[in-house]
């Protein structure tokens, strides 16, 4: 759990659409969103860049296995001989303002969806029971939460009666003109190398659901051609940067090492 | 002694003209797995199969040990059609094992691309020329890496391709056009003429494929639906040899007895699709090796289909259920779409399903064999039970956790700084809220035996029974239902246990009296299965289909075309919020499993007799967050 605090530079961005403003839209207007797409498309990057853009803090909150409704509101700590309450990130979000982040809220126990849904339509309260208190959330507080469709497990799916509390946005893959531009922008990476990098990846997703269960995303590009940049080997970069976090199956690993090769040579 | 002589004289001359390399042979086998990754990574067709292709006729001149030999007809090249990519079964043309395996690879990546301009792909010698150089060209540009590679091929071609060959000036001429366009591609325009067709170039693709056969072509000769066309066993179950023949398809010659050659048995020793009549009765159990030989031995069969079956079949179809009066239509006329992937369209009402209940009036008990499995499979899954169990160290609860608490102040006292540990301990129950489907597989390949005595439907009657004594206990709502189809019209959707029974002595007798029925439209049976499901409260909807192989049916409802239904039909489901998951016997299922259910979406059980016990575990694995 994090909470930034602007600085004055906004992260880069490079928008597929017109989610910025779809997004600045509903952050006018109160409504709580939903962003899904697989991971390393874009979606934190997102969000810190449009926190920073509507000059708001920031709180990012991991959902987790264990993560329970008290997690987000706050729970009493014992001190010495007494107790004392402690805001959980959501409750200081609604206080004080801001953008509340669930990342991965799929991932976190049912009980969270009791504190979420009265945010969500147009109570915009968050109810404390362990201190009697109703907080009402100002204009500036905004719900956002993300999900990964393509990365649940069995037992886990967002509630239709969930879903449907959101104004959605989906992620995907950037388009190679514009993923190749992004990859030069945070790497800083020469252009002829990152359209190879480019290209391999989107080699890589077409294998999703019959090889692999994920493609390569933009993050492990990024990551790839950072160590290219700092002087690593393009094939063993790819390997460590592409291909390993893809794959643990020996077989899988050196076919898709055939793939990088065939873009950098052998 | 002739004899003996002969097989001398053919080991020699067959040894003198074969320049292949024993030693550094890479099998297609070894390589497949990788390979087909490769294929698709680099823009390859993800339903395409990976098969061994036959050698095939390529016309060219052969130098006189060949001749002498008679060997060296015959080549192996590569090619694809619509539901398979055809790759030589084994390379060893050069003496280096790397080399041959970098031919697999750059003959892969030749088949995965497709041209940007197809219009280059026009037939004849020089098509092949233009089209070959311009598909290099191609794949060099969109992955230079290949590019070192390309080079070493060419090379080491280039070296073997002529020895032992004497060319006149205008064969010389020839070959040198070709040794240009593979150094330098899309240098050359035309290929100069010669006498004879140029030897075919092992890195390029097949200048003229094998023609597929065309499985539309079989509505002009409808089946009648009476005799329903159909085997009592997959005979490929026991076949290893994943190897495709070249076929043609020809009309029935007008005989009055009429001739059929449809399947292999009854093709003995002659290549040439002779007009002469056979009876069509000729029930003698070929040997499937001899006839496996044979149809190696010729450059394709000829097959042709007319409405008359073999009187054999006659038999068997007196053997097939027959709707008796104890069956109970719940539902009929469901009409349900289909998916046609050649016309990218989604078919409007195209299947029709009929959904009824076995009825026999009696009251079934567990069969005594399966009772102690049944006994030990329902203690094993206990732990799905819901139960409510205290949970210790929360960070709130309804009582204090004791230990932790004694702990923590322990540690406090003695001076220790520690982060506040959860002390409190709470009752709950383990959460689960989950409906499960079990489609199963009643299609005529289940009538198989597997062993002397059992056949396959035996075994799913086996899981059926262990599955739900497992699952009667553990509050998770299941249903059991089972399909079978003969054509698209007639899906016939059995139900066994919906989801408001209770499991009991009639469902118990439903199971009993399960038969194995047609063929498999496995598209509709799982788009009708998730609209049970679909309408279930629960916050999980699981969806298992229980099968023994590929979607087919009798109309054109086989190979890629059931595929495609069947994987559509998947995603439907998944959009519906269903999970999917498919537990095969197949085990060639390998080849496009993954396609329509993805990676982990489904499992091979090898053996079929663990299935019974292994589908209530497989369960329990499925539904058990890990967590």
């Amino acid at each position: 759990m994090s909470t930034d605090t602007q600085t004055n530079e906004i992260p880069f961005y490079s928008p597929q659409g017109n989610e910025e403003s779809l997004f600045e839209h509903a952050y006018g207007n109160q409504l709580p969103v939903l962003l899904k797409g697989p991971t390393g498309s874009g979606k934190t990057r997102f969000i810190s860049h449009m926190a920073a853009k509507l000059n708001v803090p920031l709180h990012t909150v991991s959902c987790h296995d264990d993560l329970t409704a008290s997690d987000l509101v706050g729970r009493y700590l014992i001190g010495d001989g007494q107790t004392v309450w402690n805001d959980g990130p959501l409750t200081r979000a609604v206080r004080d303002g801001g953008i509340c982040y669930l990342d991965e809220v799929v991932e976190a126990r049912k009980d969270t969806t009791v504190v979420i849904h009265p945010l969500t339509d147009d109570r915009r309260i968050l109810p404390v029971d362990r201190t009697g208190e109703t907080l009402h959330a100002p204009d500036n507080f905004m719900l956002v939460v993300s999900y990964n469709p393509g990365y649940q497990s069995m037992m886990k799916g967002l509630k239709p009666s969930t879903r449907q509390r959101f104004i959605s946005m989906s992620f995907n893959y950037l388009k190679p003109a514009q993923e190749q531009e992004v990859v030069e922008q945070e790497t800083g990476i020469d252009a002829h190398m990152a359209k190879k990098l480019v290209a391999m990846a989107n080699a890589l997703r077409q294998l999703k659901d019959h090889d692999l269960e994920e493609g390569a995303s933009t993050r492990l590009l990024v990551y790839t051609a950072r160590l290219i940049k700092s002087g690593f080997d393009p094939v063993e970069a790819c390997l460590a940067g592409l291909i390993e976090p893809l794959s643990d199956e020996d077989d899988v690993v050196s076919a898709l090492m055939e793939v990088v090769y065939a873009s950098f040579g052998k | 002694m002739e004899e003996h002589v002969g097989q001398i004289w053919d080991k020699l001359v067959t040894r003198l003209s074969d320049k292949s390399f024993k030693d550094s042979v890479v099998t297609l086998a070894q390589v497949s797995k990788p390979l087909g990754i490769f294929f698709r990574a680099l823009g390859g067709d993800n339903a395409l199969r990976i098969v061994e292709s036959t050698a095939t006729q390529h016309f060219a001149k052969r130098n006189w040990k060949h001749r002498v030999a008679g060997t060296g007809k015959y080549i192996e090249l590569s090619w694809q059609d619509e539901d398979t990519l055809h790759l030589p079964k084994q390379i060893n043309v050069f003496p280096d094992t790397d080399l041959n395996k970098d031919l697999y690879y750059w003959l892969a990546a030749v088949n995965a691309h497709t041209l940007e301009n197809p219009s280059a792909k026009a037939r004849g010698l020089q098509g092949w020329f233009a089209y070959s150089q311009q598909i290099t060209v191609e794949v060099l540009q969109r992955f230079p890496g290949l590019q070192s590679r390309y080079d070493r091929l060419v090379n080491a071609y280039l070296q073997l391709r002529n020895i032992d060959e004497y060319f006149n000036e205008q064969e010389q001429s020839q070959e040198d056009a070709i040794a240009q366009a593979l150094t330098k591609p899309g240098c050359v325009d035309q290929l100069p003429t010669s006498q004879y067709a140029p030897k075919p170039v092992l890195l390029w693709p097949h200048p003229n494929p094998p023609e597929v056969i065309d499985l539309s072509s079989r509505k002009k000769q409808p089946d009648n639906d009476a005799e329903g066309e159909s085997e009592p066993s997959k005979p490929q179950q026991n076949k290893k040899e994943n190897k495709r023949r070249n076929a043609e398809r020809v009309d029935m010659p007008d005989g009055k007895d009429g001739l059929i050659l449809h399947r292999f048995e009854s093709i003995f020793g002659f290549s040439e699709f002779l007009n002469i009549n056979r009876s069509t009765e000729d029930d003698d159990e070929a040997d499937q090796d001899k006839a496996d030989k044979n149809a190696d031995d010729m450059d394709f069969l000829s097959v042709a289909r007319d409405n008359q079956t073999k009187g054999g079949k006659i038999k068997f179809d007196l053997d097939l259920p027959a709707e008796s009066i104890d069956e109970v239509v719940l539902e009929s006329d469901i009409l349900l779409p289909e998916w046609d992937y050649k016309k990218q369209i989604m078919q409007k009402d195209f299947c029709s399903v009929i959904n009824y209940v076995h009825n026999t009036g009696e009251v079934g008990e567990l069969p005594e064999n399966l009772r102690r499995t049944a006994k030990k499979l329902r203690h094993q899954l206990e732990a799905l039970t819901t139960k409510r169990v205290w949970h210790r160290h929360q960070t709130e609860g309804s009582e204090l956790d004791l230990d932790a608490y004694i702990n923590y102040m322990g540690e406090r006292f003695s001076g220790h700084k520690v982060e506040q540990p959860d002390l409190y301990q709470q009752l709950r129950s383990t959460e689960r809220d989950l409906s499960c489907l079990l489609l199963a597989d009643f299609s005529l390949s289940t009538d198989t035996w597997l062993s002397n005595d059992a056949r396959i439907i035996d075994v799913i009657r086996d899981s059926l029974f262990l599955f739900s004594e497992s699952l009667r206990n553990t509050g998770d709502q299941f249903s059991i239902y089972g399909f079978s189809s003969r054509n698209r019209g007639h899906i016939r959707f059995n139900t066994l246990k919906t989801f408001e029974e209770k499991y009991n002595g009639i469902v118990r007798s439903r199971i009993q009296a399960i038969k194995p029925g047609f063929y498999t439209r496995m598209g509709a049976a799982i788009r009708y299965a998730a609209q049970k499901l679909e309408v279930q409260d629960t916050q999980q909807k699981l969806l298992l289909i229980l099968t023994d192989g590929k979607p087919n049916d009798l109309d054109r409802y086989e190979g890629r075309y059931g595929v495609e239904d069947t994987r559509r039909a998947i995603h439907e489901a998944k959009a519906k919020g269903l999970q999917t998951f498919c537990i095969t016997i197949d085990d060639q299922g390998g080849e496009y499993l993954p396609h329509i259910f993805g990676t982990n979406g489904f499992t091979i059980i090898r053996k079929p007799e663990h299935l019974p016990q292994k589908l209530p575990l497989l369960y329990a694995n499925l539904t058990t967050n890990p967590s």
